[in-house]
């Protein structure tokens, strides 16, 4: 069953330039899938994001999310629809300085007030099992990258939101934490049948991946699946991307695993 | 472009940013110019403000320019860190340091010269107002607007020298920084939320000591306290910052129950990093505003004292002395023959007042004969005593005497001449002031008070009684120079440790008019100062949070994607900006309410009246300003955070 209906979503920035980011853009997610959504910059992919996790509104076509549809909710709805629906991954981490690494993981849950017992509860297997447990009363400014988006991420999760959207999760780290920080999402995804939509540059990162949505322009241009063999899987989705129009230097360094 | 365009067109162009220090220099500009404009109002010379001397004024205006100086320089340092992206991407394309010390001092004396400008022309404007207003707090007859160059040359060049040097010294002694630092400002944010608990301990010790060493000031301890308490108050309030508010913050922290609610994690946990980061201004805020508060105060206890002035010193003249005071002939003739040589109507009435003591209370008491009383009462047109033998009334001491004796009544004996009087009732106006009768004074029928003939017990070590002689003279403002010889032997004497004189003389007029040129000078200086304290208190909270806005802007855009509605954000927003408005404010307002405690103590033996109404109403007040600029600052703010 689909989790996320997006349904011929256009999305055009009105200003002094008119800009169409995305243009008729459709496709489906499964739950417990882990999507990918890749394009050249300026592909609308951050734009989709953004309308995923209803902080915009597309100005045509509609996006169905578990058979509700969120961009008819008002401003109040949305932010407990948010806080209770989503998670969330940034590049940098994002994490709130003034807050503790405990402090920042339990925050969603503080947002919908829960009981505090219930956040200790999540918090203690969280930690555990994202090997945080030491650093839980650090701030985020002694954290390493890793640590710190493995903090992220189980922020992301500790409210067991239906999606959890990432936003080139490994952009800022080096390649022994991405590849750890991506293991983590996979691992995630199968043990807690989590449902990830990924937006990256980086074609290691999106072998991880179930599957890959190729965009360009705003307009969808390929999709390809997972096979057994990650290796084939990443060299696939290099040639698409040097199919995509873009010469493959285009996109970040490629470090193969 | 040359490089003069870049900096007139940074500044013309990008002027919102430029705004709040544009303001800052305006409103210092403004104050400092209508301010100077009554300092050389050419009518001072002729001594329109009374008595008020020139040298309260020069010092108030120099109080002025040094406060609005480091006003000024504070704002820079908070614009200069708000741009300081700005200023890495400058750097990161390759301007030396020479060159945007140059930029930042062009801009300034852009912004500068425009402040002087427009401060100037708007306080020309406004000046008449502030003339209108100084007329009716000095109850002068005219003030009329003038135009003179030194007021303008002397703004002009106070401030401009200002804005010249604190440019210079703002850049070249700012901390040298790297310029990856200063572009990614947010994520490098360190927090240091170290403290110690040792001193967070003794600043609220500190506190609580200075207080309870306010509320047993007395006249006697005055001196040594007045500079104990101030060194502990500011030496408390400091730590208090520095320390007991990250301890109090990390005791409410630990409390997970407490801590990790929606309305309490994020405030609270901010309000580490503020007070950190601020503790310091929090504390110059706090004394600045106390003693603002305090100025204000003492305004409102000086008005009250003023218009409270008649109806404490119901006579013109009074002469007090011994039965046996040789001077009493030669004092009163040439008192009576200055009043009629200035044709001024008078009431004389003269009292004999007789001491004796009384069998209820041990002590002595001062009896009054009721025809020498009818006699004044008479002339001010008050209700007549009529007692009959054996009843007596008391005198007031002071209004809030009236009621405590009211519901009093004695049964004495006069014990040297074996009298009996029963004191049931209490005259219901002041009929003397307060310094000349005592507290156990009493009215009798003439008939008793012939019979008085034995002089008081301890006769002659002490003196048995005293004449009075009373003045009421309806005008009695022109009679201030009346009496001045024998007024200023009296002041003479007071400046002994006893007083030996025989006599004692009193002219309320002269009083008043001292009274009233302290309270003008007090009201010019006081107002003054209290206005510029509280602008510049109220302007630090606001350069600081303007600096802080991006990294807030970044924090609630995370918030916000994670879920949090307009109303909750605006809840957060108001508990976040809330200690930090009234934290320093509620501290100040404590402190001075401590001192006016103190003050109320020294007072009550000196004026006997009572400043608590004024002090609540002036406190009311400013509380309304503050709050009304907290609602002003948390819209600017949740509207900047919001899009």
């Amino acid at each position: 069953m689909a989790i996320l209906q997006v349904n011929d979503v256009t999305k055009v920035y009105e200003g002094k330039v008119t800009h169409r980011a995305l243009n008729q853009l459709s496709f489906e997610v499964e739950k417990g899938e882990f999507l990918a959504v890749m394009g050249p910059s300026g592909s609308g992919k951050t734009t989709l994001l953004n309308l995923i996790s209803t902080i915009d509104k597309p100005t045509s076509g509609e996006i169905i999310f578990n058979g509700t549809k969120p961009h008819l909710f008002n401003k109040t709805e949305l932010a407990y629809f948010r806080r209770r629906e989503l998670g969330f991954i940034f590049q940098d981490f994002n994490l709130l300085p003034m807050l503790t690494v405990e402090e920042n993981i339990v925050l969603p849950l503080t947002l919908d007030n829960q009981p505090v017992s219930l956040m200790e509860e999540r918090l203690k297997d969280l930690a555990e099992k994202l090997g945080l447990s030491s650093v839980l009363n650090k701030r985020p400014d002694e954290l390493s990258g890793g640590q710190a988006q493995r903090v992220a991420i189980a922020r992301a999760l500790i409210h067991e939101p239906a999606i959890i959207l990432a936003d080139e999760p490994t952009g800022n780290l080096d390649s022994h934490n991405s590849r750890e920080v991506l293991e983590l999402l996979s691992k995630i995804n199968i043990e807690r049948h989590a449902t990830i939509i990924m937006v990256t540059h980086d074609p290691i990162a999106a072998s991880f991946c179930d599957r890959v949505l190729f965009i360009k322009d705003g307009e969808y241009f390929n999709e390809i699946y997972r096979d057994d063999r990650r290796q084939t899987f990443f060299q696939r989705i290099l040639n698409v991307l040097s199919l995509l129009g873009g010469r493959v230097g285009d996109l970040s360094t490629i470090r193969l695993p | 472009m040359t490089f003069q365009q870049f900096a007139y067109r940074n500044v013309i162009r990008n002027f919102r940013i430029y705004a709040a220090f544009f303001m800052a220099s305006f409103f210092s500009v403004f104050v400092f110019f209508i301010y100077s404009m009554l300092m050389f109002h050419p009518e001072i010379d002729d001594g329109f403000l009374g008595k008020v001397p020139i040298g309260g004024m020069v010092f108030a205006e120099i109080t002025l320019v040094v406060f609005s100086w480091f006003f000024i320089f504070y704002s820079m340092k908070a614009f200069l860190e708000a741009r300081a992206k700005e200023f890495a991407i400058l750097l990161h394309l390759g301007m030396e340091k020479r060159q945007l010390s140059k930029l930042v001092f062009l801009e300034t004396m852009l912004i500068g010269s425009l402040s002087i400008i427009c401060g100037i022309l708007f306080g020309y404007a406004f000046t008449k107002f502030f003339f209108m207003i100084v007329r009716e707090i000095l109850m002068l007859e005219y003030l009329p607007l003038y135009f003179s160059w030194e007021p303008f040359i002397l703004t002009i060049v106070v401030y401009f020298s200002a804005f010249v040097i604190i440019s210079l010294v703002s850049v070249n002694f700012s901390p040298e920084r790297n310029i990856i630092d200063l572009l990614k400002r947010y994520n490098l944010i360190s927090i240091n939320d170290k403290y110690s608990k040792k001193r967070a301990i003794l600043a609220i010790l500190l506190m609580v000591i200075s207080y309870i060493l306010a509320l047993v000031t007395n006249r006697m301890n005055f001196y040594p306290f007045v500079v104990l308490l101030p060194l502990l108050i500011t030496i408390g309030t400091y730590l208090f910052f520095t320390d007991t508010t990250q301890f109090l913050v990390q005791i409410m922290k630990q409390r997970k129950n407490f801590f990790w609610k929606k309305s309490r994690m994020l405030p609270l946990a901010e309000q580490t990093f503020i007070m950190k980061n601020n503790g310091k201004m929090f504390f110059v805020v706090t004394m600045v505003s106390s003693a603002a508060f305090l100025c204000v105060g003492l305004l409102a206890a000086l008005s009250s004292y003023t218009s409270q002035y008649d109806k404490l010193n119901p006579l013109g003249l009074i002469y007090k002395g011994h039965i046996d005071n040789p001077y009493e002939n030669a004092h009163i003739s040439s008192i009576l023959k200055e009043l009629e040589d200035k044709g001024l109507s008078y009431h004389l009435t003269r009292f004999e007042v007789k001491k004796q003591t009384s069998s209820f209370t041990n002590y002595e008491v001062e009896v009054f004969r009721e025809s020498d009383i009818n006699s004044l009462l008479f002339s001010y047109g008050y209700p007549m005593v009529h007692l009959e033998s054996g009843k007596g009334m008391f005198i007031p001491y002071s209004e809030d005497s009236i009621k405590k004796l009211s519901k009093k009544t004695v049964h004495t004996v006069l014990k040297e001449n074996n009298v009996p009087i029963t004191i049931d009732q209490v005259y219901p106006e002041l009929i003397f002031p307060s310094s000349i009768v005592s507290m156990n004074a009493i009215i009798v029928s003439d008939e008793d008070f012939l019979r008085i003939k034995r002089p008081y017990q301890w006769y002659p070590q002490v003196e048995p009684g005293y004449h009075l002689f009373t003045f009421d003279i309806p005008q009695w403002l022109e009679a201030q120079d009346v009496g001045l010889p024998i007024y200023q032997q009296v002041a003479k004497e007071y400046g002994k440790e006893r007083y030996e004189l025989p006599f004692y003389f009193e002219n309320a007029g002269l009083n008043y008019s001292y009274v009233l040129s302290t309270y003008s000078l007090f009201t010019l200086v006081g107002l003054l100062v209290a206005a510029v304290f509280l602008l510049a208190a109220g302007s630090f909270i606001y350069f600081k949070i303007h600096t802080n806005l991006d990294s807030e802007k970044r924090k609630f855009d995370v918030l916000k994607r994670m879920g949090i509605s307009d109303s909750e954000i605006k809840r957060l927003v108001t508990s976040q900006l809330f200690p930090q408005f009234f934290l320093p404010w509620g501290v100040a307002l404590l402190h001075s309410f401590f001192a006016f405690f103190a003050l109320q103590n020294l007072l009550k033996d000196t004026a006997n009246i009572s400043i608590v109404k004024e002090i609540v109403f002036a406190f009311f007040f400013l509380i309304l300003i503050q709050v009304v600029y907290f609602y002003l600052i948390r819209w600017r703010f949740i509207a900047h955070v919001k899009n």
